[in-house]
């Protein structure tokens, strides 16, 4: 446009869409003002005269693109608001935007996150009803025919609800760099939760301790995530961009910084960022935020910093340094052990996972059974059970990725638990294959 | 009430009289670029002749600080700038005397550090010696919290002039504050000159009517307090001629003005009646600013505009062809839209001549169908243009999920062409839109017209924020302590006492046209678990339109 403005060297798009008549309670974390430093910082700054920087409006999500990817009870219309379907609407956008070329870089800067969002939905857990990176991926798979994603989580709480979804799928590598799960919601995210049985080693986590920094953040960068980024060779890296392993955050125990946001955003180099937590909104937010869109767009990042930013209070001591390092070697054991689907089972064999999910929002519980299909040629379908808040949720999932045999197993499956289905029970079959969502 | 319009274009100088809506008299003179004033004189003595004494109020639209930015004739301006934290600032481009402070504002327009002291001293003094006579003073988030500005143009008192970026407009976006306060600092000697060579002039004719500049953003702003912002009287031609359109076909709906000149069109769009503006500002030698402006856009497609035929059929401009072939001398080199219109005896020329260039083009296809494809072309080419305009107001940000929701594209419902060759491509206008298209009367003064009928406009935007305390309208400077209560309803009445203070300062007398509420933003501010107060923006405007009769 002019040679009076910074040009970025990666076109970028941004997808700003801080929602601003939309909250959960009016003093909850998740409320209207959230985002407001952050839009007036960017505004300020001018990123929309910045020549290669451009601005997008999220869409709406359809309900198909939710229900590819979720089981909701009762169902998604009943629990989604417009708001969500914006804010999963602003992550396809940002999807489409790259691979329509309309950019080469997107970030998609909405409200509410996600990552919390399981598989089943029966409410609001962690400020999230729609995993709107989710959403995307499956967004992705289905209309632009991508097949090898990585995520990145880099949200201080444990992504709990990617991982639930992508769990046996061997075509995504998820990583989520979280603070120790035994100190801070949703208490999960140890090394021990590594994949499904036709994923194992590619579900990745690194646990840090509470005061890991600049330093921590570095180390776990280099030694684990572009390791196994060059090993996985995706043909998308996303980042789950949660902000609140900032110093300054009121929900979280972490010392990283914008300088350290924008740095790490330069290393990974996602093709699409989609913002998750980050609750300090006026230390924080404006400034990471702004750290992270001009590092993925090639422009100078050394300016960003927040006012009362001095790296002399970040040092880390030797005994974290240690710890970390302990996790960066465990989690590089894992990946290198890891296995797709085993050639060696029987089809119809099965590996049985329970689970109670906790939904803190409004406070109730969920039981949930999953069966694994084995397969010895695909991922394999899932089956879950899911009872809680007075509904019974019955899905047979089959991932994109699925043999045929395993979709006309699913659909055996689904018939037969249709007939027999039960008076408060919902009968679903999700066949990503074919697209398409029933329910009995 | 008698008022004169003046248009001062690229070639010719246009000037309109009317009593109310009608038109009394026109006149035209050539322009010297290198006189402004003396052809402004010049041509109100030419349309007056006696009758100077008669005038109620004269509005000049005129190029002069147009052509100082684009020839590079402004002031060397000292600039002091305070970036803070963000974007390195290393890129802005706004002379050889720019300093950076330290410290920072944030962005609640809390104070984070003053700027040193030694460093605004040794700054200062420098531009001192160096015997710099403007001085401009920009902070980011000064629209936020005006006082270091201030300050720091209390410690520059002893320049000539400075001007501080809070005052020129309420809009965030730092650079863009900073290059309009570059540029107005730097018009100012120039402005003043001009100013007062039209003045003496004015005078000498007899003329004792008031005196208003055309805006950018459609309204006019008085002589004087011009003086003071001259930035705002930058690309005023684009604006004259769509208040011309409008003062020529006045309606209330969505509609499409097109300004047809030898070069470029110009493109104005109105939603309801009302001209669109520009969300920030005009863009003017590449540089951003945040000088309010209607939303034109000038695409490359003219009467003489270089037509060419490709495998992909004719294109036309944007590079201007010259004088065309019917008009002109001499040897034939290229076909232009101009020669099409004389072919179809749409337009007087050399119609031989005109053909001949057509033929240029295809040598077996008959000059009158190939003159009907290039006009169609025309008309297609503006309407893409249109599309892509209509496209990016509707692409424009929001930020709330009902703004989101409510969204409506403008849908035009007619054409309003004026300028040379409009009446000429009418048809192929209608065609190419599938609307109706008209050509108003005395459509060649439509500027002009527009020059004369314009009313004032007047915008100041408020940001108040309960839980710190502080309230700041920074055109007029303000900022202020206020209570925990203060409320959207406050918000208004003080907005509106700024209003009527920027009209009392602009000279403006008598009743002023409706004020507007725009752009309503109001949050809870909640710190721990607990609602502290309020975020409060809002922004009141005096928007552009016909002076009443």
């Amino acid at each position: 446009m002019t040679k009076y403005m910074p040009r970025a060297v990666r076109k970028t798009g941004l997808i700003l869409f801080p929602a601003f008549d939309w909250c959960i309670t009016p003093s909850h974390p998740e409320r209207e003002e959230r985002l407001l430093y952050t839009r007036d910082q960017i505004v300020e700054e001018g990123l929309e005269d910045v020549d290669g920087i451009e601005f997008f409006n999220p869409e709406l999500a359809e309900y198909a693109d939710i229900d590819r990817v979720h089981l909701c009870a009762p169902s998604s219309k009943a629990l989604l608001t417009e708001s969500h379907l914006i804010s999963a609407g602003g992550a396809i956008r940002a999807a489409k935007a790259v691979m329509e070329k309309e950019v080469e870089r997107a970030f998609a800067i909405v409200r509410p996150p996600g990552h919390h969002a399981m598989q089943t939905v029966f409410g609001d857990r962690g400020f999230c009803i729609a995993n709107i990176e989710a959403i995307m991926v499956e967004h992705l798979r289905r209309h632009y025919g991508v097949r090898r994603i990585a995520i990145v989580d880099t949200d201080c709480h444990h992504g709990d609800g990617t991982q639930d979804i992508f769990y046996n799928d061997p075509d995504l590598l998820f990583i989520s760099l979280h603070q120790d799960g035994r100190t801070l919601y949703p208490g999960s995210g140890f090394q021990n939760e590594a994949g499904g049985p036709a994923a194992q080693g590619y579900t990745i986590n690194l646990p840090l301790p509470p005061g890991t920094g600049e330093e921590g953040f570095s180390m776990v960068t280099d030694r684990v995530v572009l390791p196994l980024l060059d090993a996985f060779k995706p043909e998308l890296v996303l980042n789950s961009a949660g902000q609140d392993n900032h110093y300054s955050d009121p929900l979280t125990n972490m010392n990283f910084t914008a300088q350290g946001y924008a740095r790490l955003n330069k290393a990974i180099n996602p093709d699409i960022c989609v913002l998750e937590g980050g609750y300090s909104i006026e230390g924080a937010l404006p400034y990471t935020n702004l750290g992270i869109i001009l590092a993925m767009a090639g422009l100078d990042t050394s300016n960003v910093r927040e006012p009362d930013y001095d790296p002399r209070r970040f040092v880390q001591s030797a005994l974290m340094n240690g710890q970390i390092e302990g996790i960066c070697q465990n989690a590089l054991d894992i990946f290198a052990a890891r296995k797709k689907w085993d050639t060696g089972v029987r089809r119809g064999e099965e590996v049985v996972e329970r689970k109670s999910i906790y939904y803190d929002t409004t406070g109730f519980g969920v039981d949930q059974v999953r069966h694994y299909k084995l397969c010895p040629d695909c991922p394999g379908y899932t089956e879950v059970e899911a009872s809680g808040a007075g509904e019974l949720m019955h899905g047979f999932t089959v991932p994109f990725n699925a043999c045929s045999k395993c979709q006309q197993a699913a659909r055996d499956a689904f018939a037969r638990a249709a007939k027999a289905k039960g008076p408060r029970e919902q009968v679903v079959l999700q066949d990503r294959v074919a697209d398409i969502y029933e329910t009995v | 009430m008698k008022t004169v319009g003046i248009d001062v274009g690229g070639t010719n100088a246009d000037g309109v009289l009317l009593e109310g809506e009608s038109l009394l008299a026109k006149a035209k003179i050539p322009v010297d670029h290198d006189n402004l004033s003396g052809v402004i004189i010049a041509l109100l003595e030419k349309l007056l002749g006696d009758n100077a004494g008669q005038v109620d109020q004269v509005h000049l639209s005129s190029t002069l600080c147009t052509n100082a930015i684009v020839n590079g004739e402004m002031d060397e301006v000292g600039m002091l700038v305070q970036a803070g934290p963000g974007l390195n600032p290393e890129f802005l481009d706004c002379g050889e005397n720019l300093v950076f402070l330290d410290g920072a504002i944030d962005h609640r327009g809390g104070l984070v550090k003053s700027p040193s002291a030694a460093l605004v001293d040794a700054a200062l003094a420098d531009f001192s010696a160096k015997g710099l006579q403007s001085i401009g003073v920009v902070t980011k988030f000064s629209h936020r919290n005006p006082q270091v500005e201030q300050d720091l143009a209390r410690q520059a008192a002893s320049f000539p002039h400075v001007t501080c970026g809070h005052n020129l407009s309420g809009l965030p976006n730092f650079p863009r504050r900073v290059y309009t306060t570059w540029i107005n600092a730097g018009l100012k000697t120039r402005f003043q000159q001009f100013s007062e060579a039209i003045r003496t002039g004015v005078k000498r004719l007899g003329i004792t009517a008031p005196l208003s500049v055309l805006k950018a953003d459609g309204g006019t702003i008085p002589l004087e307090r011009a003086e003071a912002v001259p930035c705002e009287s930058v690309l005023s031609g684009p604006s004259a001629s769509v208040m011309g359109a409008l003062a020529l076909t006045p309606r209330e709906k969505d509609f499409v003005v097109l300004d047809i000149g030898g070069t470029t069109t110009d493109i104005g769009l109105f939603a309801d009646g009302v001209p669109l503006m520009e969300p920030y500002g005009v863009t003017i030698m590449g540089r951003p600013t945040l000088i309010r402006a209607l939303n034109t856009r000038s695409v490359g497609l003219g009467g003489d505009s270089e037509v060419k035929w490709t495998e992909d059929g004719y294109v036309i401009g944007p590079q201007r062809h010259g004088v065309p072939a019917a008009f002109s001398k001499g040897k034939i080199t290229g076909a232009t839209p101009s020669d099409a219109m004389v072919v179809l005896n749409r337009m007087e020329g050399n119609r031989e001549r005109a053909a001949e260039a057509l033929r240029l083009l295809l040598p077996n296809n008959p000059p009158e169908e190939t003159a009907r494809e290039v006009l169609l072309s025309f008309g297609q080419n503006i309407k893409r243009a249109v599309e892509q305009m209509v496209e990016d107001v509707f692409a424009r940000p929001v930020y709330t999920v009902s703004a989101l929701l409510e969204r409506q594209r403008l849908e035009p419902t007619e054409i309003i062409a004026v300028g040379g060759p409009a009446e000429a491509l009418r048809s192929e206008l209608a065609a190419a839109f599938d609307l109706p298209c008209e050509v108003p009367l005395n459509y060649e003064v439509a500027n002009a017209i527009g020059a004369a009928r314009t009313r004032p406009t007047l915008s100041a935007s408020l940001y108040a924020n309960s839980s710190d305390g502080t309230l700041s309208i920074p055109e007029i400077g303000l900022h202020e302590e206020i209570g925990r209560s203060y409320g959207m309803k406050d918000a208004e009445e003080s907005l509106a006492a700024a209003i009527r203070h920027l009209a009392a300062q602009a000279g403006l007398e008598g009743e002023l046209p409706p004020v507007e509420f725009v752009e309503r933003e109001e949050m809870n501010t909640v710190r721990g678990f607990s609602a502290t107060g309020k975020v409060i923006a809002l922004k009141a405007q005096v928007k552009p339109g016909l002076a009443g009769v």
